[in-house]
């Protein structure tokens, strides 16, 4: 009895996280599903997301010394939060795909991939020269209300927020994605670019249609960050990255609830695995996993085409 | 050619071959090596210059894996840290074991002492020396890059880079977290620096920097061997085309293993060197961004590029700890000067790692090859060699490329049964039997899709049959690895042309007789005469083998393949194949893309492999010729063989006119 | 208005290349409104890059391609598609991991802002029914020949003037070869024009009126479609001549 508690407060801790390692690994998927390219940007997107979080909240007044909000405001400052950060960190993206990315649309090999490295670099530089090597203070906007739900285990006010906007987020993604035409084109260019072009769809525009909303994604997990944990740096890119990436390629690279599934999965490794192993060694463990996906099965669980040998 | 460069000579370095200017120049870099300390009187330059080479080994080492072979290793900064902490931790006092009698020979031999603490157990403390540590660490690190290679062997690029990532991380983590090894985040100390005869190197900079200089001698001299080598090539083919490598002899598990041995164990030279020399090593010291520094080296120099890769290790070594410094000096200066506050506090080498990322971006979209791509040396064609009217090839008497025949002409060489591959459910061989005798010439006809590459594929193992046998001279081969089929005797060329783009005719060739040649690495790189002889005999063959086409490819030998024209491509291919020296030899629409001149040059051609005795099999869809150069003429149709004969049989076959034509409908 | 036996796709002196391989060498051929036009040629002849070449996956190296009088040979792929001219690809490409449904309405991509979706999927579910009883099933588990159907409807989805079709007959039974030539007879009697490639010469020819047969990037031959059921010189084409 003792222990069954610590362990669910693990698996709801795990969840969280997973809803926000789900919506980065979304935006990563969506592109590698569109271009086969893997976006080591996509993480410094990400990354520079919570700065323009920050930014934006400062900008309304709220600071890191502010109060937490309740009612109409909180929901206004919420909304006003995301909408702008997403819109930026998509514009961000879109920026990478045309100046970066485009040039090298043709070149086979792994040209594109060590692009997308020097896109990181730069970004993540550009934010420690900007933002200084500290870590910085996130405000704390949602109150600090639990409810208990068994034992010593509890659910937090952040936490209900975060399934919440994760949740719609990802309901709204699917309706685009399944329902209006402009979606089904996308999923028609993932399928056979050349296809989709004989039906005359611009496959220029899906592609930089698909890096807006991969990395609008980016930045609404950013802010899930931000909230959640409370501050953010220039560094928090590698280690949540990569955990996203995990999560994209257990669930299957190029597959869209592949990313959600595995977001979820990785997020309940971090925890249950932190608290069952050591946290010192979940980077290890996630490490492991990833390996052992690519290796032995590179379709990850709902992939459908494994990444052929070349 | 600018005059200045004209009076700089320049025209004339250029026209020296390779051999000589490397005589002229190895002598002149040596001694300006060995006299720099005295030249800049510096000491701080010296050991700046010291730090530097450990960068150079560095870059050294990752060419090896990205530059020659192709793998991209986005880790690579784990075997630089396996060589650090292998040396660290043995010529430090973290670890100490308990005493037992295992430790007595190492005690003989000076490495270990006996710790006797009143009270305790006897414990082991080590003090291993630096020398034999150098090539412990080497060969530890060989076998880490081949456990950390291994898992990558069937994974394409992108893939194969982000598993090298992956344990790139994990050892620095492991570093980091493995408290009883390593001393966990605050790293090892009290590492022992090397002792010559006595004389301790201490915190010198002066030794130091002769030991990098002759390990990076060493390394450059190891690179330049393995490119110019059976090995080298065989790593650039399959960096070039894997399928095709393969198609050719090389066995691309065994070659990628050892370019990652290769490059992990130079990699680990460089960690041994710099930690003896900085006497600490810490996790930090090994983390992401110093693999990717280590990328910058070398796509900024040049993949392949090894004076490139060395002068780009240079620049980012002296970029980090001179140029910024000194350019940061006078951004202080501009800014007393105007009055500007931010530029008096700007500290340039902070945007180091921005300056990587704006590297790696603007040479990728600008300039993939790198800033001083490896020399090659082509030779303009003169007046009188453009110009000439092609000739026809000597006879061809190739006499090494006669197969040995176990028995005589006439009997069954290649015997396929039954045999059958489905994709997807649709059958693209349905239970084909078919035998070749010994010298003869079969062609294999059909319209589009109906599987005679298929078959190609099949006999030369780069796909596995679901049923049936493929045998030659009477052992079995279907289903074995495509460099296997090759060393026991079947060649192939490509529909679509599949040559090695980035090399020359001769380099093409040579690969091709990669399966017939035996020096290794080590041959490679000491290059006793057993292996000189060896080299020199291939490129003879692989003169003669180019003779057979005339004045066509002999004066484009060194002519990168990517710049021939169609034809001169296509027949690079055959020669190419013919230097495997088969037993059979596929053809894959060999005369696609020709005119009629050059058609019936090559049926020549191939009439007179047969006359050596090699056994040919041919696709193409000039039936004409098909039927005229023909002993006997398959036809298949969907996966199914239809029709098997003397040709113009098989030309009059009502079947065969279905197949090609389509059955003539039953109502108009 | 579409004036009947006018020309409706112009393809002149065409050249192109792949790499250093000359492809097709100075192909010509039109199309009339109303007909049904055969390509023809084995292996290596050139013509599925013709397909290419006229849908703008392809650039010529030299000459014109015109559609209704207007140059189309440097227009994007997207742009041609918008004009009146559908594709039926090599190989179906049904995209496979979605619905037929959803393939029709990818097929009705550059009308899609257009009313009329109703009457276009009535017209296809009229020529295919199989597709309609299958309409949310996922094209990649379909057959061969039940893909071609697919890919034959959505092509249609447009109204296209002019209907391409390569290689219709790869890959499928000789009785489903049948079915789908009639099938596009039927299509050509309800309005559009058709131009096949084919490899398939009796059957391509038993529904087309005009044909030309291409070799080596080269028209050899042209003609009716009866004169060229009748020559010698087509098997000549294919299977060459005696020794």
């Amino acid at each position: 009895m003792n222990g069954l508690d610590v362990v669910l407060q693990q698996v709801v801790n795990g969840l969280a996280l997973g809803m926000m390692y789900a919506l980065l690994a979304l935006g990563f998927t969506m592109v590698y599903g569109i271009i086969e390219l893997i976006n080591f940007s996509h993480f410094s997107v990400f990354m520079t997301g919570t700065f323009v979080g920050l930014t934006v909240l400062n900008l309304m007044g709220v600071t890191a010394v502010s109060r937490s909000l309740t009612g109409l405001v909180l929901v206004a400052t919420l909304i006003a939060l995301f909408v702008v950060t997403m819109l930026v960190t998509g514009l961000l993206g879109v920026l990478i795909e045309r100046l970066c990315l485009r040039p090298l649309r043709n070149v086979s090999g792994t040209a594109p991939m060590i692009t997308t490295i020097g896109v990181a670099f730069i970004l993540i530089n550009l934010m420690l020269l900007t933002f200084g090597p500290q870590a910085q203070r996130f405000p704390s906007l949602l109150p600090n209300w639990r409810w208990p739900l068994m034992g010593t285990a509890e659910i937090t006010f952040k936490q209900l927020v975060l399934f919440a906007v994760g949740l719609v987020l990802m309901i709204v993604l699917s309706h685009l994605v399944k329902r209006t035409t402009l979606g089904k084109a996308m999923r028609a260019t993932a399928q056979d670019a050349d296809a989709a072009r004989m039906m005359g769809i611009d496959v220029d525009r899906v592609v930089v249609l698909t890096f807006f909303l991969g990395s609008a994604l980016a930045g609404a997990g950013s802010l899930f960050f931000g909230l959640y944990y409370g501050f953010t740096g220039y560094y928090i890119g590698y280690t949540t990255g990569l955990r996203a990436f995990t999560s994209a390629v257990l669930g299957g690279i190029g597959s869209i609830p592949g990313a959600v599934l595995g977001g979820l999965c990785i997020g309940l490794t971090q925890s249950l695995g932190g608290q069952l192993i050591g946290v010192k060694w979940t980077d290890v463990m996630i490490f492991s996993i990833l390996i052992f996906v690519m290796v032995l099965r590179p379709s990850g669980l709902l992939g459908v085409r494994a990444p052929q040998k070349a | 050619m600018s005059s200045l460069g004209a009076r700089l000579g320049l025209d004339r370095w250029r026209a020296l071959p390779l051999s000589r200017r490397r005589q002229i120049l190895t002598p002149v870099l040596l001694g300006l090596g060995l006299l720099f300390p005295v030249l800049t009187g510096n000491a701080g330059n010296v050991d700046a210059a010291a730090n530097a080479f450990t960068y150079v080994l560095l870059a050294l080492g990752l060419n090896i894996v990205v530059g020659f072979a192709g793998l991209l290793d986005l880790g690579y900064a784990a075997f630089f840290a396996i060589g650090a902490y292998g040396y660290g931790i043995a010529a430090s006092g973290q670890l100490k074991p308990e005493w037992s009698g295992f430790w007595a020979p190492l005690e003989w031999a000076g490495q270990v002492s006996r710790l006797v603490v009143p009270g305790q157990a006897d414990s082991v403390q080590f003090h291993f020396t630096f020398w034999p540590m150098l090539a412990v660490s080497a060969i530890i690190c060989a076998i880490f890059g081949m456990l950390f290679g291994a898992p990558t062997l069937r994974l394409r690029g992108d893939y194969l880079a982000i598993v090298t990532l992956g344990f790139g991380e994990i050892v620095p983590v492991v570093a980091r977290n493995w408290e009883g090894l390593t001393n966990g985040a605050q790293g090892l100390g009290g590492i022992r620096t090397p002792r010559l005869f006595g004389f301790d190197f201490g915190f010198s900079p002066y030794p130091y920097y002769f030991l990098g200089l002759g390990l990076v001698a060493a390394a450059v001299w190891i690179s330049i061997r393995l490119q110019e080598s059976r090995v080298g090539r065989a790593w650039m083919a399959i960096r070039e085309d894997e399928l095709a490598a393969g198609a050719m002899g090389v066995d691309h598990v065994h070659y990628k293993l050892l370019a990652f041995a290769m490059g992990a164990a130079v990699g680990g030279l460089g960690g041994t060197f710099y930690v003896a020399k900085l006497t600490t090593a810490t996790p930090d010291m090994f983390t992401f961004p110093v693999s990717v520094m280590v990328l910058v080296m070398v796509v900024l120099g040049g993949l392949g590029s090894i004076r490139g890769v060395v002068l780009a290790a240079l620049f980012v070594a002296f970029l980090q700890s001179v140029i910024l410094q000194d350019l940061t000096e006078y951004v202080h200066a501009l800014g007393r000067l105007v009055g500007s506050d931010a530029l008096q506090k700007v500290e340039l080498i902070t945007s180091l790692e921005l300056i990587f990322g704006i590297i790696l971006v603007l040479m990728m979209i600008f300039r993939r090859e790198g800033l001083w791509p490896a020399v090659r040396k082509v030779s303009a064609l003169t007046r009188e060699q453009q110009t000439a009217a092609p000739s026809r090839g000597t006879a061809v008497d190739l006499e090494w490329a006669r197969p040995q025949a176990a028995a005589g002409p006439g009997r069954p060489l290649l015997e396929i049964a039954g045999l059958r591959k489905s994709f997807g459910g649709v059958a693209a061989a349905d239970d084909i039997t078919l035998t070749v005798h010994a010298g003869e010439l079969v062609s294999v006809i059909g319209p589009n899709g109906s599987g005679k590459t298929t078959l190609f594929n099949l006999v030369t193992g780069l796909i596995r049959p679901d049923a049936g046998s493929i045998r030659l001279e009477g052992r079995e081969i279907g289903g074995r690895a495509p460099h296997e089929i090759v060393t026991a005797g079947v060649a192939r060329t490509f529909q679509n042309i599949r040559l090695f783009n980035n090399l020359s005719v001769m380099e093409n060739l040579l690969v091709g007789e990669h399966a017939r040649l035996e020096a290794g690495v080590l041959g490679a790189i000491f290059r006793p005469p057993r292996v000189r002889r060896e080299e020199q005999r291939a490129v003879e063959r692989a003169l003669e083998g180019v003779a057979i086409f005339g004045n066509r490819l002999l004066p484009r030998l060194d002519h990168p393949v990517y710049g021939l024209s169609y034809a001169n491509r296509r027949r690079t291919e055959i020669a190419r194949a013919i230097m495997t020296r088969p037993k059979v030899l596929l053809l894959d629409e060999p005369a696609a893309g020709m005119n009629p001149a050059e058609t019936l040059e090559l049926m020549d051609l191939i009439r007179a492999f047969r006359g050596l005795g090699i056994t040919i099999i041919l696709i193409e869809h000039k039936l004409d010729v098909v039927m005229d150069v023909s002993d006997r003429v398959v036809v298949l149709d969907h996966g199914v063989k239809i029709a098997e004969g003397a040709p113009a049989q098989v030309r009059s076959d009502e079947r065969v006119i279905e197949a090609y034509l389509g059955r003539r409908r039953r109502a108009a | 208005m579409r004036t009947p036996g006018g020309v409706l796709l112009d393809f002149r002196d065409v050249h192109t290349h792949y790499g250093a391989l000359h492809v097709l060498k100075g192909v010509s051929y039109e199309i009339r409104e109303g007909e049904i036009v055969s390509l023809l040629g084995g292996n290596a002849s050139g013509k599925s890059t013709t397909m290419k070449t006229v849908l703008g996956l392809v650039r010529p190296s030299e000459g014109t391609i015109s559609f209704r009088g207007q140059p189309i040979h440097a227009l994007r792929t997207s742009e041609i598609v918008k004009r009146g001219i559908a594709p039926v690809p090599e190989g179906r490409r049904v995209f496979p991991r979605m619905s037929i449904l959803e393939n029709l309405e990818m097929g009705r991509y550059t009308r899609r802002s257009e009313p009329g979706w109703d009457e276009d999927l009535e017209r296809v579910f009229g020529l295919f029914p199989v597709l309609r009883d299958r309409r949310h099933q996922l094209a990649g588990t379909m057959s061969g020949g039940e893909q071609q159907m697919l890919a034959i409807g959505r092509a249609l989805m447009t109204r296209p003037a002019l209907l391409c079709m390569d290689e219709p007959s790869m890959g499928l039974a000789p009785r489903l070869v049948e079915e789908v030539f009639d099938i596009i007879r039927e299509i050509n009697a309800q309005g559009t024009t058709i131009f096949v490639i084919e490899q398939n010469v009796n059957m391509a020819l038993s529904i087309a009126h005009r044909g030309y047969v291409l070799q080596m990037g080269e028209v050899v031959l042209t003609g009716s479609a009866a004169e060229l059921l009748e020559s010698p010189l087509i098997q000549k084409a294919y299977l060459g001549s005696g020794a």
